[in-house]
């Protein structure tokens, strides 16, 4: 086939996407680990584990740079690119998130919270979940599997208003709880943006694909 | 219209109120050299003062083509012009039709720059010559404009009954450029202008390619995707059929077909996949 060298580049970008996907996804699994268990010692592995995630970011948009340099790809190649650039990026701060939680963590020690977390592991599983799905749906170049992971942006939008709600119900019931609900709530709003970041995925797979953006993560709520 | 009159219509104003309106028009054109058949029923409206590049592989009949447009072709033996080549709606075949007219109205520009063994003066000044001008202070008006237009004037002035032998590569090309528009033509044919040009001539070629398209209708052959999408603003792609006959397989915006085209086979040639 020819150019087998550019081949190769543009493989290796994309899988270099999915193990920042994968990284992203791992430390979001082990920030809400730490939350739930109260693991101060995980929840410090995740925040010194961001740097590597940007480390690897940035070379992959390096790699990006690199190929665009020196191919000069255009129509659907292109689209690739300005795919991967946006994706890398949502992923970063999807990890971000997840050190967000981290720190949560380590400010809740000492806070009166128990074991109960509401929809906070729930919110978490879900959002993951699109995560993983939203990089599928890139692999396989999938419009479809892109558009159903932007309805679910919904569910997880819905689990946030509950524990908005339960928050808000026992911070007035019980003001000692303030804190640690508020730390809840940042929680919650971390794992929320995850899910938006992951619909912003697939709309970069359906531009991918059909070379339109349109906006898909309008929520109903 | 008649097609062997010109327009009194200066380049300014031509552009000027130029609409999307088909300036060249073909319509099943099909060409044969012998009993080979070059090209096979090639329709395109090719729109007024705008920029139309032509791609496609070796062989596929871009030059024929762009050379069946003003009849260049018929220097070529054994060739047969079928369907219709058609300037401002008029047939450039027809039998009334006079060529050296039809060449008047449309210039063309070759791959090698091929600048007469003469003064840079009297390259320019060739064409207005053969078409009757003789008042010397016309020519020069004419001279000046015509290398003013292809961005060569600052460099030649004071050199102009210098041989046109000793400019740069570059500069002869920008030279035969404003041989082609000392007559006023008001379609330029390209075929791969800046392919013998180094790159520092290409970009000033396609500088002044954009700057003409204000006044002229310009149709370019090129091998060279990038420049093709840097500088058109239609881009028909050529292909081969099982008879090696050349047909259009997608033409459209050049910034569609190069970001979003319609076809695969597009797709394949415009990013190097092709065979």
């Amino acid at each position: 086939m020819p150019r087998t060298l550019y081949e190769n580049e543009l493989r290796s970008i994309q899988d270099q996407v999915l193990l920042l996907g994968n990284m992203a996804e791992h430390a979001i699994e082990r920030s809400v680990q730490a939350l739930t268990h109260s693991d101060l010692a995980l929840a410090r592995a995740v925040i010194e584990g961001d740097q590597e995630i940007n480390r690897k970011r940035f070379s992959i948009e390096e790699g990006c740079i690199h190929v665009m340099a020196t191919q000069q790809p255009i129509a659907t190649d292109l689209r690739i690119l300005v795919a991967v650039l946006n994706i890398i990026t949502d992923l970063e701060r999807m990890a971000d998130h997840a050190e967000g939680i981290a720190r949560i963590t380590l400010l809740m020690v000492g806070e009166p919270c128990g074991e109960d977390f509401g929809h906070i592991p729930e919110m978490a599983v879900k959002a993951q979940t699109m995560l993983r799905d939203s990089l599928t749906a890139f692999i396989n170049r999938d419009v479809d599997a892109a558009h159903a992971i932007c309805n679910r942006d919904d569910e997880i939008d819905a689990l946030y208003d509950m524990v908005y709600a339960t928050a808000i119900n026992r911070m007035v019931q019980n003001p000692s709880l303030i804190a640690p609900q508020t730390y809840l709530l940042w929680t919650a709003h971390n794992l929320e943006r995850i899910a938006d970041r992951a619909t912003n995925i697939a709309e970069r797979v359906i531009f991918l694909v059909t070379g339109r953006m349109d906006e898909l993560n309008v929520s109903r709520y | 219209m008649d097609l062997n009159v010109r327009p009194n219509v200066g380049a300014q104003s031509r552009c000027a109120d130029a609409s999307m309106q088909a300036k060249v028009r073909t319509e099943e054109l099909c060409i044969y050299y012998g009993s080979f058949k070059a090209l096979d029923r090639i329709s395109l409206d090719i729109p007024e003062c705008r920029i139309t590049a032509i791609i496609g592989p070796s062989g596929c009949g871009k030059s024929t083509f762009l050379r069946s447009l003003n009849r260049m072709l018929d220097y070529t033996p054994h060739v047969r012009v079928e369907g219709h080549a058609l300037l401002d709606g008029e047939d450039i075949y027809a039998p009334a039709a006079d060529p050296a007219a039809v060449r008047y109205r449309v210039g063309m520009v070759f791959q090698r720059p091929n600048p007469f063994p003469k003064s840079i003066f009297d390259n320019v000044a060739f064409g207005p010559r053969m078409h009757g001008v003789r008042r010397k202070g016309e020519l020069a008006e004419i001279v000046e404009r015509s290398l003013r237009s292809a961005a060569l004037w600052d460099e030649v002035r004071d050199k102009l009954n210098k041989s046109a032998l000793a400019l740069s590569g570059g500069q002869q090309q920008r030279l035969c450029i404003a041989r082609a528009i000392a007559v006023e033509p008001e379609v330029i044919l390209m075929d791969e202008p800046a392919s013998a040009l180094d790159p520092v001539a290409t970009i000033k070629i396609e500088e002044l390619m954009r700057e003409l398209r204000e006044r002229y209708t310009i149709i370019v052959v090129t091998h060279n995707m990038q420049q093709a999408a840097r500088v058109s603003d239609y881009t028909a792609f050529f292909m081969m059929n099982a008879e090696r006959a050349g047909f259009v397989n997608e033409y459209g915006p050049t910034d569609e077909l190069f970001t979003k085209p319609k076809d695969k086979r597009t797709e394949e040639y415009i990013t190097g996949r092709f065979g």
